[in-house]
């Protein structure tokens, strides 16, 4: 049984609509059909679903003024769901519906799924509200989506996949096959290779032993553990204890639920390897955490990561054999193929006439020297691993650094749309 | 002959950069190719975000000079054509008049380091 509320609607009545444009989504819930409360739960851990719309032709749109009663009618799943109900209609050429095959316009489906950090953060409004530790969206066109594409990249790949409405609504209209898209939050913990295979590799007494690490930090200072100790804490088991390589998924399409192995394809960024980790000191493993996240910690769990870890460097070998690492290990575990993000490598910013006055090696002091040095090591790799560089160097030169990436790594609209046709390209060869 | 060294404009929205290092010394020359600062830009300014668009510069001569005065310590905040510090061609020139120029200097994105004001500051 599925359960909806009432229509949000992200355009107005007589709005001209692109075909696959979200126009309105509503959100959902689902219950064991026969007997409810008795059978397993659907979605388990996923109690944010929501399923946006979008016309499948051009158009105009006539809202139906029943589709949405407002207020929290418009959040609850108060009504039954009946894919019969007519919400709107579309003024399209019949040309458009013919060419399409269609007598009349149906909706196509764009489901929403978020795993929240907790429940207890109350956002109710919006594309998959709250902080979620894992959102995806499979377009539930068919029988079964297509491949799954996992982001655990940081900004510069969450903003290509997830989208300005971080509802995943400009990869739906931009991708012509069914598919799936999974985006693992990056805060606090920078999903770098190095965590990422720590976290598929991890036993239960591991993090149990992490757990119970950090348990003893937030106890041990002189004063009671700030909100944001425990939130920062919270954060950090939840991440630790998780390995979204490992993750299947649940779908719903129009002829029931499915269930699909892990992401055939993972997007990295090449920004989340930091020439620098911590290092526990006796538990063994890494984490990157950037500093403003840091900061939002509260001072319990900050003197914890200050004592408890220390800084590793790394050089480009070490993250070189760091990637390959998790493409052999997660390759022969799961088939899951890998897609890079590269860096931006060059700015109209700077006006170095000479190198003489910067220490050698250039790249472990000038950014764009070490941002050419690590796209270099990627396409070394290359020779012997195979994955996909999405050139994010070639496309922001091209379009203009200054205008679409000013500080080198935050895209503008219409270079993460560039991005995320190459992301497509790739995909569709897998 | 006085030079100023004021806080560059390096990109067209920033509404100003943080002092994250120094290292030219008062009363002491600075050789062409000589370090001066590293700043930070900031392009959300003071709005915390979680993923701030931040990046690094330094500044590095291109000339010698003395460097007479310094107008600014670690962590302080100043907008584009803030007089960052004054220096002078010779060394025991009067610190007098208005600068005859702004300093020479190149400016390179640099990579963040433990050293920078930020890595110590819990601002």
């Amino acid at each position: 049984m599925v359960r909806r509320s009432g229509m949000h609607w992200l355009r107005e009545d007589g709005a001209l609509c692109r075909p696959g444009e979200v126009v309105a989504y509503c959100d959902l819930s689902v219950e064991p059909a026969r007997f409810p409360g008795l059978a397993a739960q659907p979605f388990a851990g996923e109690r944010t679903l929501q399923v946006a719309l979008a016309p499948r032709v051009a158009g105009r749109l006539r809202i139906d003024p029943s589709s949405s009663a407002g207020g929290l009618l418009d959040t609850l799943g108060v009504y039954g769901w009946s894919a019969g109900d007519v919400i709107a209609t579309l003024e399209a050429s019949p040309a458009d519906l013919a060419e399409a095959g269609l007598e009349a316009e149906t909706f196509r489906l764009l489901m929403l799924a978020g795993r929240r950090m907790t429940w207890i953060v109350d956002v109710a409004a919006g594309l998959l509200p709250g902080w979620n530790s894992r959102a995806r969206a499979w377009w539930a066109d068919g029988d079964e989506p297509g491949p799954t594409l996992l982001c655990l990249g940081v900004c510069d790949a969450s903003g290509i996949i997830r989208g300005d409405l971080s509802g995943f609504v400009e990869m739906f209209e931009a991708t012509p096959f069914p598919a799936q898209m999974a985006h693992v939050n990056e805060h606090p913990l920078v999903p770098c290779a190095p965590y990422l295979l720590e976290q598929f590799l991890r036993t239960p007494a591991q993090y149990e032993a992490i757990a119970a690490d950090i348990t003893r930090a937030l106890g041990q200072g002189a004063a009671v553990p700030a909100a944001d100790d425990l939130v920062f804490a919270a954060a950090l088991l939840t991440h630790l204890g998780q390995s979204p390589l490992r993750d299947s998924y649940e779908a719903l399409t129009p002829t029931g639920l499915c269930r699909r192995g892990p992401a055939e394809a993972v997007l990295l960024s090449l920004a989340a390897e930091s020439r620098s980790l911590l290092r526990h000191k006796t538990l063994g493993y890494s984490l990157l955490i950037y500093s403003h996240d840091r900061l939002a910690a509260g001072a319990a769990m900050r003197r914890w990561l200050e004592s408890a870890f220390e800084p590793v460097r790394r050089s480009l070998r070490d993250i070189r054999d760091d990637y390959a690492r998790l493409f052999d290990t997660i390759g022969a575990a799961t088939g899951t193929r890998f897609l890079v993000l590269n860096e931006m490598s060059s700015s109209g910013r700077e006006d170095i006439s000479s190198y003489a006055p910067f220490d050698a090696p250039l790249g472990d002091v000038l950014a764009n020297v070490a941002a050419k040095d690590a796209n270099l090591m990627l396409h070394d790799l290359a020779e012997t691993r195979d994955f996909h560089i999405v050139d994010v160097d070639a496309a922001a030169a091209e379009l203009g650094g200054g205008a679409h990436v000013p500080d080198g790594i935050h895209q503008s609209a219409m270079l993460q749309a560039r991005l995320r046709g190459d992301i497509l390209d790739i995909l569709a060869r897998l | 002959m006085l030079l100023d060294l004021k806080m560059p404009l390096v990109m067209p929205d920033m509404p100003g950069a943080r002092i994250e290092a120094i290292y030219a010394t008062v009363g002491q020359a600075v050789a062409i190719g000589g370090k001066l600062c590293d700043i930070s830009v900031d392009l959300a300014g003071a709005f915390a975000q979680n993923c701030p668009p931040i990046s690094y510069y330094r500044l590095v001569s291109r000339e010698r000079a003395w460097l007479r005065r310094a107008m600014v310590v670690g962590g302080d905040l100043l907008a584009p054509a803030g007089i960052l510090a004054w220096f002078s061609t010779e060394a025991d020139e009067p610190l007098e008049g208005p600068a005859a120029r702004p300093m020479r200097v190149t400016t390179a994105g640099i990579l963040w380091h433990p050293a920078m004001w930020s890595a110590t500051s819990s601002a």
